[in-house]
């Protein structure tokens, strides 16, 4: 360590805020070496400002690290100008509590967030003198691991991993470790050791399992190449969030991050089944935290960090059973303290005039909604189950109380979507404009911005619209001009999405392994930070394409049909493929599906896995 | 209607003028950074701290002088108020019961100075070499005896302009130097440069002129702020 510190010393002066490189932040977990057996470096494959702010990393250093003899550390991406120091003064990756090498490690663990950090999870494990290809890596250690929502389709990532831990991470992070700690001992090799992992439900080791090809290119068949592993891999599911753990500490950056805040996760799951969205199927069922438990956990937390502003995160924090009543009881907590409560994630539906109050704080920043889509009949094919007077009656509500700021966001290219869809996001803009005119000048604001946005839909796989084509980039690219001449206000600034990042990313989300070593050469090209505008090379991606002889259009634009076998079919993650099909099939039939709280629907998720409102065995 | 959230505030205060130590790891927080730092050490440390008046009420808290980074110090200043009279030494264990690695805080006082009286700093500096630093020791004698020493100094963006010009500044009358001496391969220098509002010069703008003027290029400089001082040379209080 003490070599590594003083190299890196030596040039932190050198480069762009270097509080991120040296750690040392309150909070953080130190041990002495000695007393531990098993170290692990959580790696997010992004800058420190980014990765930092990921709740799931929180969870799971604060879960490792309350084992006396394990150790977690963390690690993120450096910058290119700190890389390029990293490089040239032989300083290796290291982890940031002890600035020991990664490359040490017992384990080396990424999470997979999205799929533009795919080339750098490459460029951290070069950066810590490591082989890139699981199969180079010979020794037992550091066995390079990955969780998160990206690795429900792993495959174009197989190559370099040696496992994958599918589901929630919170009791198989823990099996995985206790394995390997029982095994250390004995020195088994690295086959060994992923044969007894695989035995783990939700550990996938991807070389334990061969794919084939059909003629046409799409998989014929994925199926294990030895005994004893499971021919599907089930994720892993938490039944009960409130005996879960949870960190009663955070660590607390001295360098403002994204999300500078706490943050209690108060539900898992969703219960809105919105057609595009994976995270609604993937985090399935809907589970919530009871009142104590997140009252307990929000003060815990505001004491240990000292943050001034305490956030409720899930996907839909107005669908707690109970939100009114939790927002009561923060609310005398965080109001005594001088503590701002957030709420990032509220439905219109839910926006009632009370709620409104309640997270009005002195600052009154702007409202973010989602409609997603233009026109009622689009929004029923994606079944986002909201309606334009809500959307206008929340508006209003909002402009009376003050507000001048809305950011509207939509996709484009959705299933089913005509220039009618397209032109009615234009036009609900003006809606909005229209209605702050419409209030009166004493209750409004001084002036009113509406900032439209557009993201290119990317199908993703375990929702209903995995096999969807992506529209091409011409199309998007027509439909975006559609917007910009329909947009006559000065009032509305209008946003969109690159066309090449979109279509990465639809090749990557459903990609299967041939798009490893697409994924290889590109980085070898220089392909990495391709979530940075600044950084993206599309010219070199494309590169990469040709030489592999890789069809991007196969993977972004080609419709699948029913049958077709996904690169992900190995994977359960618990939801029928029958429900999906059913759920395409009344898409394009623009009829909407009743949410979990109205009704089960039958998406095949067991109740023995603790959803609220489960009604399937 | 809007109305101020801190309308039933006790407005009686408390004064504070916290010494601070800033080193390790700590060094590399910088000035805006460890605003929020102390902020939230403050509030961790729960010291019936004074808040603002008005609209957005923040906890109150002043540094009178900013702590370039990657420099080192024992003798940094923060003024705070409190709503409740606390004895010093009571102050100063709570805040440190919960503070990052290389930041604590070494004192407490009522301010006797207002900010304005700082006029200089004194900075102990270390430049290691891979060689014996005689030969340095001759260069920094040399370049002290120069008649002027002019460094470049950006200046602000004029109106409407993106980019501020270049300015020559004479630096060499601001420089006093208390010591110059050559410790097996390490430069040492004691430096009293001015800071404060009126007028500050960065140790690193000297050093870094002077290497120019060396042409060298040192291993690693360590600084040291050591000193704060009043323009009656007394130390700031």
């Amino acid at each position: 360590m003490k070599d590594i510190q003083q190299k890196i010393e030596k040039l932190l002066l050198k480069v762009q805020r270097p509080a991120r490189y040296i750690g040392g932040e309150l909070g953080q977990v130190v041990k002495d070496k000695s007393e531990v057996d098993v170290r692990f470096a959580f790696c997010f494959p992004d800058v420190y400002d980014v990765g930092m702010s990921h709740l799931g990393m929180k969870i799971l250093y604060g879960l490792k690290n309350s084992r006396p003899n394990w150790w977690c550390e963390r690690v993120f991406m450096p910058e290119k100008d700190f890389a390029q120091k990293m490089r040239e003064n032989d300083i290796p990756l290291y982890a940031l509590e002890s600035l020991d090498p990664i490359r040490d490690f017992d384990f080396i663990g990424f999470t997979l967030q999205y799929e533009l950090s795919y080339t750098n999870v490459l460029e951290m494990l070069d950066l810590a003198g490591l082989p890139v290809h699981s199969r180079d890596r010979k020794e037992l250690t550091p066995l390079v691991v990955a969780g998160g929502p990206c690795v429900c389709d792993p495959e174009p990532m197989a190559d370099f991993f040696d496992l994958f831990i599918i589901g929630e991470g919170e009791e198989v992070n823990c099996e995985l470790m206790e394995l390997y700690e029982r095994m250390k001992p004995l020195s088994p090799t690295k086959e060994q050791f992923l044969a007894e992992a695989a035995k783990i439900e939700g550990i996938y080791v991807p070389s334990f399992y061969d794919v084939s090809y059909n003629d046409d290119g799409t998989v014929q068949k994925v199926v294990p190449n030895r005994e004893g592993v499971p021919e599907r891999v089930k994720k892993r599911v938490i039944s009960d969030l409130d005996k879960s753990f949870y960190p009663e500490s955070f660590v607390v950056p001295f360098t403002s991050i994204v999300h500078d805040r706490a943050v209690v996760e108060v539900l898992r799951g969703c219960i809105r089944g919105c057609r595009f969205c994976q995270a609604g199927f993937i985090y399935r069922p809907f589970r919530e935290k009871s009142i104590g438990t997140i009252e307990h956990e929000t003060k815990c937390l505001c004491e240990q960090t000292g943050y001034e502003q305490v956030s409720l995160s899930s996907l839909s924090t107005s669908d707690h059973s109970q939100i009114e009543e939790l927002l009561d009881t923060l609310a005398d907590y965080t109001d005594s303290e001088r503590i701002n409560l957030s709420l990032p994630s509220l439905r219109i539906d839910k926006f009632s005039e009370e709620l409104l109050e309640k997270i009005a704080s002195v600052r009154k920043s702007g409202l973010t909604f989602a409609p997603e889509a233009g026109t009622q009949k689009l929004r029923d094919v994606i079944n986002k189950n909201i309606t334009e007077d809500e959307i206008m009656h929340t508006c209003k509500m909002a402009f009376e109380a003050g507000y001048g700021t809305v950011k509207l966001y939509f996709m484009l290219g959705l299933p089913e979507e005509t220039d009618e869809d397209v032109l009615g996001i234009a036009e609900l803009a003006h809606k909005v404009v229209e209605l702050y005119y419409q209030t009166p000048k004493e209750m409004r604001a001084s002036s009113i911005q509406v900032s439209v946005s557009a993201a290119t839909f990317v199908p993703k796989p375990f929702t209903p619209f995995e096999f969807e084509p992506q529209a091409t980039p011409e199309e998007i690219d027509r439909k975006q001009k559609l917007i910009i001449d329909a947009i006559r206000s000065k009032k509305i600034r209008f946003s969109y999405h690159q066309q090449p990042v979109s279509m990465l990313e639809a090749v990557l989300a459903r990609g299967d392994r041939r798009i490893c070593d697409v994924i290889y050469t590109a980085w070898k090209k220089g392909c990495i930070l391709d979530s940075w505008d600044e950084h993206f090379r599309p010219d070199l991606w494309e590169e990469a394409f040709s030489e592999c002889g890789i069809d991007r259009e196969f993977y972004a634009n080609r419709r699948r049909s029913y049958d077709e076998v996904m690169p992900w079919a190995h994977l359960d993650y618990l939801v029928s493929r029958e429900f999906f099909v059913r759920e395409n099939k009344r898409a394009h039939e623009a009829v909407t599906t009743r949410n979990c709280a109205e009704g089960c629907s039958a998406c095949g998720i067991s109740r023995q896995y603790g959803g609220k409102y489960c009604a399937c065995n | 209607m809007l109305m101020p959230k801190n309308q039933n505030l006790n407005i009686e205060r408390w004064d504070y003028r916290l010494t601070y130590a800033k080193e390790g790891r700590a060094r590399y927080i910088s000035h805006l950074d460890l605003m929020r730092t102390m902020q939230r050490a403050i509030k961790r440390a729960r010291v019936p701290i004074w808040y603002t008046q008005g609209f957005n009420p923040h906890a109150y808290l002043m540094f009178p002088l900013a702590l370039p980074l990657g420099t080192d110090s024992k003798v940094e200043i923060l003024d705070i108020a409190l709503t409740e009279d606390i004895p010093f030494d009571k102050v100063v264990d709570m805040l440190n019961s919960s503070m990052p690695e290389g930041l604590y805080f070494v004192s407490a006082a009522r301010p006797v100075m207002k900010h304005t009286d700082i006029a200089s700093a004194e900075y102990v500096i270390r430049a290691e070499l891979d060689a014996p630093a005689d030969s340095l020791l001759e260069k920094w004698q040399e370049f002290v005896s120069q008649e002027e020493i002019t460094i470049e100094k950006r200046t602000k963006p004029k109106k409407g302009r993106k980019q501020g010009g270049v300015k020559l500044v004479d630096i060499k009358p601001h420089i006093t130097v208390v010591s110059a001496q050559a410790r097996e391969n390490a430069l040492m220098l004691t430096l009293r440069l001015p800071a404060g509002g009126e007028f500050n010069l960065n140790s690193s703008v000297v050093t870094d002129a002077f290497f120019a003027f060396a042409q060298t290029e040192p291993e690693q400089v360590c600084t040291e702020r050591t000193k704060i001082l009043a323009a009656n040379g007394e130390e700031f209080a």
